[in-house]
């Protein structure tokens, strides 16, 4: 009886662990729709999906670099790259030409990381650290400190058509960054490459022994980092009809804090693209709710903070458990809790 | 399995749960009239506001009094020089000249009551204060005043226009991130039937369309007053080399190629050795003054900053350390850095920029509205250079 109670609650606890974002989210949502003026109606609910949807897409991305246990700290400097670029070449290659060679523009970029860190052996974050930097110095040299805009007519026709509202709470923006979640999320768990990048990041010398090109996965996870950071950052700019100077800098600390929220491990090997998703749309809705309570930028900080620091330090916590029970072993464990040990039959 | 189906239900019902009783929550919009304002309790109000005083005991609500000389707009201004102070017409006169679109009319009931959403740059203690000198208008008229701060984030002012959008507020006062991404914004609020006024930074000019006016300091114009000052003081001649505000907004031209384009006629012999924006920060900007001041040695006797406050300290560490206390430093004011150095002498002039004032006459503008006034397409705030004469008038500072 005591062992069925055990069971269910560790299941249970199991449960809740596996599942906490999702139920994080259930939470906020729920308090903001009860307490915070305005918060339920169709569009506010819009301004929360159109809000979620830069850094979200942005978030698959930067999840599979944190999967295979590496950093990149440029993908906020690369959406606004990627976006300046993307708008400026507009005037004389249109928009067909112009959106593909920013999201190329983008990868190539991840690429250039990714050769850095497999092949030279350079730690992710300087090279990452670095590129930011060259980024920021290049985005001001080419701009001259300008901001790039569409010109009207076109700058509002397209940012119309891309804050239009195909159904409710849906706009062409939002439904191509929840086609890419669900793409990233079933590719990682479905597909045998998918699984391959937990390999690389759970273990990367058993992965190399199991015959993964470890080097070839963490290239791919960069560039794949600035592929989604190029898609994030034109879009966002198309909508606004302009690209600002600083415009994904607040990107980076929000993405990586939304990522650990979201369960995916900084040593690599755990987590996924779809909890990374409900992470942002977590922290969305509480930003969001904050404005509507008249609440100052301060306190969003604040809370922020106290997310990411608890959920760190039950990471910390599950990680210190782990240390203490590795090599015990859990059948002879059970066979202890509340039973004899059954003698061995001697012959 | 189960389990997937428990979450799923646990979700389904938790949304469901914030639909029934989050219905109640909903604030129905108020309608104009719908408070006790009256038109002529209104317009009584007008002396009290016009005595309102800012922290620096300076009249809170002034008006750069008449109209400044607009010169015609050239054909293609960006085809000019930068050096040509007609190549920089629409962002110095932006609002001048603007096809107003659908722009709601006034319900000429008073300001009494009224609700305002304000939605500023970023924390600051300009920003500080600009809201405290819009909350004292707000005050008299009894207005229901929120003032939201997306610390220079673009989504999250984005998100604050859609929401301010959601709460159909009687009046959206908005200061603009960028420049070039405020037509978009203008026009979303536009569009919504919400009225709006567009302050302290300019604009781009198609933004103008979208709003009532813009109300704020005339920066251009007082860089270009400040910058005749200057010149006469150097003699019109020698180097001289601008520390610039963070590009992109309306300031980072003003206070740079307001001045260089207005002493390329004034005093042609003035060179400009160079121009660099180091951000807000002592320690960047004295690093960029002990370059120039390698580079450039006696050559350069004049620096020109867009801020009296972090920049202008790094400044003066670096010519300190330099020995070169000969140098004139002008600046952007009126920080109480910045008086102080202008009081030690250290600091020629700067300018006068009343930040209660910038947010009080935001508010005033809204509240002339409300009451039916017709509403200039621009209107700023007086133009004053502050030196060692008078400085004293203007302590305490504002911020």
């Amino acid at each position: 009886m005591m062992l069925s109670i055990k069971k269910k609650k560790s299941s249970m606890l199991v449960f809740v662990d596996k599942n906490r974002i999702f139920l994080l989210f259930g939470l906020v949502f729920l308090f903001m729709a009860l307490f915070a003026p305005r918060f339920f109606n169709v569009f506010n609910l819009t301004t929360i999906m159109r809000t979620m949807s830069m850094n979200a897409t942005v978030a698959i991305g930067f999840t599979v670099i944190l999967i295979i246990g590496q950093l990149d700290l440029s993908i906020g400097t690369m959406v606004t790259f990627t976006a300046i670029l993307g708008l400026g070449l507009k005037e004389y290659i249109g928009f067909g030409g112009s959106v593909p060679a920013a999201i190329i523009a983008g990868g190539l970029i991840g690429l250039i990381n990714g050769l850095l860190v497999a092949k030279a052996k350079i730690n992710s974050f300087i090279v990452t650290l670095g590129m930011m930097i060259i980024l920021q110095g290049s985005i001001y040299t080419f701009t001259g400190g300008n901001s790039v805009s569409l010109s009207s007519p076109d700058a509002f026709a397209v940012s119309d058509w891309m804050a239009k509202m195909v159904v409710p709470l849906l706009t062409p923006r939002v439904i191509i960054t929840l086609l890419l979640v669900v793409g990233g999320s079933l590719f990682l768990r479905r597909t045998r490459t998918g699984r391959n990048f937990y390999m690389v990041g759970g273990n990367v010398q058993t992965a190399w022994l199991a015959g993964i090109n470890t080097d070839r996965y963490t290239i791919a996870a960069f560039v794949l980092s600035g592929v989604m950071s190029g898609i994030g950052g034109i879009l966002f700019a198309m909508e606004s009809a302009a690209a600002t100077l600083n415009m994904g800098d607040s990107s980076l600390m929000y993405v990586i804090s939304a990522t650990i929220i979201g369960g995916t491990a900084m040593s690599g090997g755990k987590g996924g693209v779809f909890k990374t998703f409900m992470a942002v749309l977590m922290l969305d809705v509480l930003y969001n709710g904050i404005i509507l309570f008249g609440l100052g930028n301060e306190v969003k900080i604040f809370i922020a903070g106290i997310i990411l620091a608890s959920v760190v330090l039950y990471e910390a916590y599950v990680a210190y458990r782990h240390e203490k029970i590795i090599g015990q072993r859990p059948e002879l464990l059970k066979e202890l809790d509340g039973k004899e040990l059954k003698s061995p039959e001697l012959g | 399995m189960k389990k997937i189906v428990l979450l799923l239900t646990v979700l389904l019902l938790t949304v469901s749960v914030g639909m029934v009783f989050a219905g109640g929550q909903q604030e129905a919009a108020t309608e104009s009239g719908d408070s006790s304002s009256t038109l002529e309790a209104s317009l009584a109000l007008e002396d009290e506001v016009l005595n309102l005083k800012a922290a620096d005991g300076q009249a809170l609500i002034k008006l750069s009094g008449t109209g400044r000389d607009v010169p015609p707009r050239p054909d293609d201004p960006s085809a000019l020089p930068e050096e040509d102070p007609l190549h920089w017409w629409d962002m110095e006169y932006a609002g001048e000249i603007s096809n107003k679109t659908n722009i709601p009319e006034s319900p000429a009931d008073g300001a009494i009551g009224k609700n305002v959403i304000m939605i500023v740059h970023g924390d600051h203690p300009w920003t500080t204060a600009c809201t405290t000198g819009a909350q004292k208008v707000a005050d008299v008229y009894d207005m229901n005043l929120k003032v939201q701060s997306p610390n220079w984030d673009l989504a999250v002012q984005n998100q604050m226009i859609d929401q301010a959008i959601n709460e159909r507020p009687d009046m959206i006062l908005l200061i603009p991130l960028d420049a070039k991404t405020a037509p978009q914004q203008a026009r979303k609020i536009n569009r919504a039937g919400i009225p709006l006024i567009l302050f302290n930074t300019l604009p781009d000019a198609a933004a103008m369309d979208y709003a009532i006016t813009w109300t704020g300091p005339d920066d251009f114009g007082q860089f270009r007053k400040l910058a005749r000052l200057w010149a006469d003081e150097l003699g019109k001649e020698g180097g001289v080399a601008y520390v610039q505000h963070a590009p992109g907004g309306s300031p980072y031209f003003a206070r740079c190629w307001g001045p260089i384009s207005e002493l390329a006629e004034y005093a042609p012999d003035i060179k400009v050795l160079d121009k660099q924006a180091p951000g807000f920060e002592a320690d960047k900007t004295m690093q960029l003054v002990s370059d120039w001041l390698t580079r450039f040695g006696d050559e350069l006797v004049g620096i020109c900053a867009a801020d009296d406050s972090a920049q202008a300290l790094g400044i003066f560490e670096a010519l300190k350390k330099a020995g070169r206390e000969d140098v004139v430093v002008i600046a952007a004011g009126n920080s109480k850095v910045g008086m102080d150095l202008v009081k030690e002498g250290k600091l020629f002039a700067i300018t006068y920029q009343t930040a209660e004032g910038d947010g009080a006459l935001a508010v005033k503008t809204a509240a002339d509205w409300f009451n039916g006034e017709e509403i200039e397409p621009v209107r700023n705030l007086p133009q004053h250079m502050i030196t060692a004469a008078d400085v004293e008038e203007f302590y305490p500072p504002q911020w």
